[in-house]
């Protein structure tokens, strides 16, 4: 925060409050999608932050759990100017959204429910939406699965999600889950670094592709 | 008030178990809304889905609003999405700084590995669950699929079918997405546009 030291704290806050805003209220699929206009305001414009931290951002707001534009918002906030900042920044995040929603879904109801275009309309935006999680849903598989355990794993809690177990109880149990198999990836990992001679490639390959699947974090 | 407190709750906990993204709340949401409470149908969901998609902002958010306002008018939608936010404030202030410097540590890698792969399970299902509602006329009958361990044939449910115009945009979309870098947005509206004139036809 160097350049933008001269900034004062109710223009920062005004600032992001209106960044958020616009955001939300011409982005439209959110998440991701807001990345780019993030980084052309407070990377390119006001220089409020490098690209480096945008990438940890990016990548951070993926891993804690939460909708991903509201946490981009927490993190940008904070960064440029500590908790009101965070809390400007979301409340300019909530507010396009929730005043349009509300206006559609009182609307709504109201709509004639046999008016053939609508329902078509309706149709297309569901397929598109189908094309568009499936597309994510594998390119997400494709960076997360690396091992065939691993995708045995996803299989199980498919399968169990199918079978009505209750989506919540899936996410708690995979923590444990996660644990276990990061100790034992690590263990095996060790045991391969002990053993002597040839073997100590193998387990440097191995090791390399373990850092692979660190480094995935960032993607 | 109570059903306001109700949902207030119910949308911490999706937000806090919502790893990876918006989407993930797909499967979450009918579990609660449309299998356990039968507040929404899941025609109902389905149109809620496709309208928070094609209004701007985060899909999560929206989502959250209209749920909420299904669930109790004005301020089902406040507490809905004041619930979606609440816990990412509170993780994100107090661990902005901290979760990068544990990223390393066991006790994150362990619980981003498990969280990730059960993520990538939920959007495969919440897949399936648009499959029903786009693909085919109907949700995808898994029970008549047990037939198939008895070595029987399985029996379809009346009026399940495929939708040739759901194939055809569905379809399309996925390869505009490989190969162009359309923006969403394009593929939302052309995917409307198309489903009102395919209507006609189809």
């Amino acid at each position: 925060m160097d350049e933008s030291g001269t900034m004062s704290t109710p223009k920062r806050l005004w600032l992001l409050y209106s960044s958020f805003f616009r955001i939300t209220a011409l982005v439209v699929g959110g998440g991701l999608a807001m990345l780019p206009v993030i980084e052309e305001i407070f990377v390119v414009k006001r220089k409020l932050l490098t690209r480096e931290e945008l990438l940890d951002m990016t990548a951070l707001t993926q891993t804690v759990p939460g909708i991903i534009a509201v946490n981009s918002a927490v993190y940008i906030g904070m960064k440029v100017a500590g908790v009101p900042g965070a809390l400007a920044a979301v409340a300019g995040a909530f507010t396009p959204p929730f005043t349009v929603i509300l206006i559609i879904a009182s609307l709504f109801p109201r709509l004639d429910p046999h008016n053939r275009y609508l329902l078509g309309a309706f149709a297309g935006i569901r397929a598109c939406v189908t094309g568009m999680i499936l597309v994510t849903g594998a390119r997400m598989f494709r960076r997360t699965v690396k091992t065939r355990l691993e995708c045995a794993v996803v299989l199980i809690f498919f399968v169990l999600a199918i079978l009505k177990v209750n989506p919540a109880l899936l996410i708690l149990a995979a923590i444990p889950f996660g644990w276990c198999y990061v100790w034992w990836q690590t263990r095996r990992l060790e045991q391969a670094a002990k053993s002597a001679g040839s073997e100590a490639e193998t387990a440097s390959n191995e090791s390399a592709s373990a850092g692979n699947g660190a480094g995935e974090d960032r993607s | 008030m109570t059903q306001y407190i109700v949902l207030f709750f119910q949308f911490c906990k999706f937000s806090v178990l919502c790893f990876g993204g918006g989407y993930m709340l797909i499967p979450l949401l009918t579990a609660e809304f449309v299998d356990r409470e039968g507040v929404l149908t899941m025609d109902q969901f389905g149109n809620l889905l496709s309208v928070a998609q094609v209004t701007p902002g985060p899909v999560g958010l929206n989502t959250a609003t209209y749920v909420g306002f299904v669930n109790g008018g004005f301020f089902g939608s406040l507490a809905a999405s004041l619930g979606l936010i609440a816990p990412t404030i509170v993780i994100g202030c107090s661990a902005a700084a901290g979760i990068a410097r544990w990223k390393d540590k066991f006790v994150v890698r362990g619980m981003l590995k498990g969280t990730r792969l059960a993520a990538v399970a939920l959007i495969m299902f919440a897949v399936t669950i648009f499959f029903g509602m786009s693909i085919f006329t109907g949700a995808i009958p898994w029970e008549s699929f047990g037939a198939l361990f008895r070595l029987q044939r399985p029996v379809l449910p009346e009026g399940f079918g495929v939708s040739p115009s759901g194939v055809l945009i569905c379809g399309t979309v996925i390869v505009l997405m490989v190969k162009s870098k359309l923006p969403t947005t394009v593929l939302l509206l052309g995917s409307a546009a198309a489903g009102a004139l395919l209507s006609v036809f189809l």
